[in-house]
């Protein structure tokens, strides 16, 4: 027996984790149908930023949801009491229980838990109970200040929307949180949790969030859509931040056969590294670690890998360093794996973008399919990037890689659902 | 000036406080029910506390975000407008 196999056989007795439902709110569609749908046909939907209060602001372009209707999707209560960035998770979570065909009432109420990543909080609220603050003074700041600007919001609403008493948490990680939280939820399900709600959105399109962008060097001003955020090439500018995300079911592989629901995909490996701010490319060694990590934790070897969801962040040393710790852990096997970044149409939603990549990969090994990354031609550092139209693959494995813009480094791999135990 | 809270006052600022909607008249009518069981958690009630404050320039005492009931917050917010009068 190789050491692979006798990995493998380690990695099949534990208790594993399946993706059962998905939720997707993003940019380029509201749903996995129709945000599949654009993100095969590499649509861009990155536009000029249109959102109130934001015209002044030097930042130009951005991946705004524009097909999202929260009053038809989230009750009145939540509309008053939460942010967009809960309402974005609330409606997807919906999506992925529906999917899942999953409620507290079928698991039982302490067999579901939520987990969610954030990074940019409820930022739409929190700046109108701020300019009551300012405006009128502390009495007239509405007390659901208090729970809906926080990053822990979203799990909080949909644990008690949902009646789910299972283990709840919220990670905040950076933009790489987004990747960890299946992570967490993976543990989750280890212990003896029967499913966990998992994913990330993110909303912070609002004025004061913007502002509090503006400080990232990294952060594209460029004000032609197609030309704002061009990863791995020789015009990359910085990237276009985006609201939107994804939740998903995630669920132990034994029960959700037993449940007689169809695993869409494995979550067979994650790991992830910090490597500090201001330094990409220091991201080189924690992004290749990263990568090694998960292959280690799934036991795959590097030539396993049949599509990577790059980072891709359009700064040039991030680009070279992210290329450079593929080649690193992947060895020759990454200069011939398909590499995609279909980001460049949506923005980077921060941690709904790494969300975002989960729904696209499972998707993507769902259709045998590597979508586009959208505007981008003209690719250097040595990666094979899709770019123009969707490439039909045979697709088992998907690395997923992800950094945060403060120096977390996260890669997560999956499976095909067809992976799953019969 | 009003200078008595209506239970269709109190539907209005549950609605608009706290995203809660009731019928000004279920909420006569069941006013010894708990605000829990209409929906209205005790963030809701703070608000609503703070927003008739901020209408009515008064001060109400700290114990009307304890009221449990529609009746109780009535009594107690009712007795401080009267007392102003």
């Amino acid at each position: 027996m190789t050491a692979k196999t006798t990995g493998r056989a380690a990695a099949r007795q534990r208790r594993r984790t399946v993706i059962t439902g998905m939720g997707v709110v993003a940019p380029t569609g509201v749903g996995a149908d129709a945000y599949w749908k654009a993100t095969e046909e590499g649509v861009s939907a990155l536009g000029a930023v249109t959102r109130e209060g934001c015209g002044g602001l030097p930042l130009a372009v951005a991946g705004e949801v524009t097909g999202f209707d929260p009053a038809s999707l989230v009750e009145e209560r939540f509309l008053v009491q939460t942010d967009r960035f809960s309402h974005f998770a609330m409606a997807a979570a919906d999506m992925a229980l529906r999917d899942a065909a999953l409620d507290a009432a079928s698991a039982g109420e302490y067999g579901i838990g939520v987990v969610t990543a954030a990074g940019s909080g409820g930022g739409e609220f929190g700046q109108r109970e701020l300019q009551q603050l300012w405006g009128s003074g502390p009495r007239f700041v509405g007390p659901y200040q208090s729970i809906a600007w926080f990053y822990a919001a979203s799990t909080g609403q949909i644990s008690i929307r949902g009646g789910f008493k299972g283990p709840c948490g919220v990670v905040a990680a950076d933009e790489a949180g987004g990747l960890d939280a299946f992570a967490h939820a993976a543990r989750g399900i280890r212990g003896s949790t029967a499913a966990m709600v998992v994913g990330a959105t993110e909303a912070p399109l609002a004025p004061y969030s913007i502002v509090c962008q503006l400080g990232y060097p990294e952060l594209s001003l460029e004000r032609d859509p197609l030309r704002a955020y061009l990863p791995f090439t020789d015009r990359a500018c910085g990237f276009v931040p985006a609201e939107g995300g994804a939740m998903f079911v995630a669920e132990e592989e034994t029960a959700a056969h037993e449940r007689g629901v169809t695993a869409r995909a494995v979550v067979a490996g994650h790991a992830a590294t910090f490597t500090g701010s201001g330094d990409w490319a220091a991201s080189r060694e924690g992004l290749a670690r990263a990568v090694r990590g998960a292959l280690d934790e799934a036991g795959m070897a590097p030539e396993e890998v049949d599509v990577v969801f790059a980072d891709a962040l359009g700064v040039p040393a991030a680009d070279r360093a992210e290329a450079l710790a593929l080649a690193d852990a992947l060895g020759r096997h990454a200069a011939r794996v398909p590499v995609t970044a279909p980001k460049t149409g949506t923005g980077r939603a921060f941690c709904g973008a790494a969300a975002l990549d989960v729904a696209c990969a499972v998707l993507a090994m769902e259709h045998a399919v590597v979508p586009p990354t959208p505007n981008v031609t003209d690719v250097r550092d040595g990666l094979d990037l899709v770019t123009g139209r969707a490439r039909p693959a045979d697709l088992r494995t998907a690395l997923v890689l992800s950094r945060g813009l403060l120096g977390s480094n996260s890669a997560l791999l999956l499976r095909h659902g067809a992976d799953a135990r019969p | 000036m009003h200078t008595e809270l209506s239970y269709t006052e109190l539907a209005a600022l549950m609605e608009r406080r706290a995203g809660v909607i009731v019928d000004p008249a279920d909420l006569e009518l069941q006013s010894d029910t708990p605000f829990a069981d209409f929906g209205l958690d005790s963030l809701g009630l703070l608000g609503i506390v703070g927003a008739l404050e901020n209408e009515h320039g008064a001060t109400i005492p700290a114990d009307a975000d304890a009221c449990r009931t529609p009746r109780e917050l009535l009594d107690v917010v009712n007795n401080v407008l009267k007392a102003r009068a």
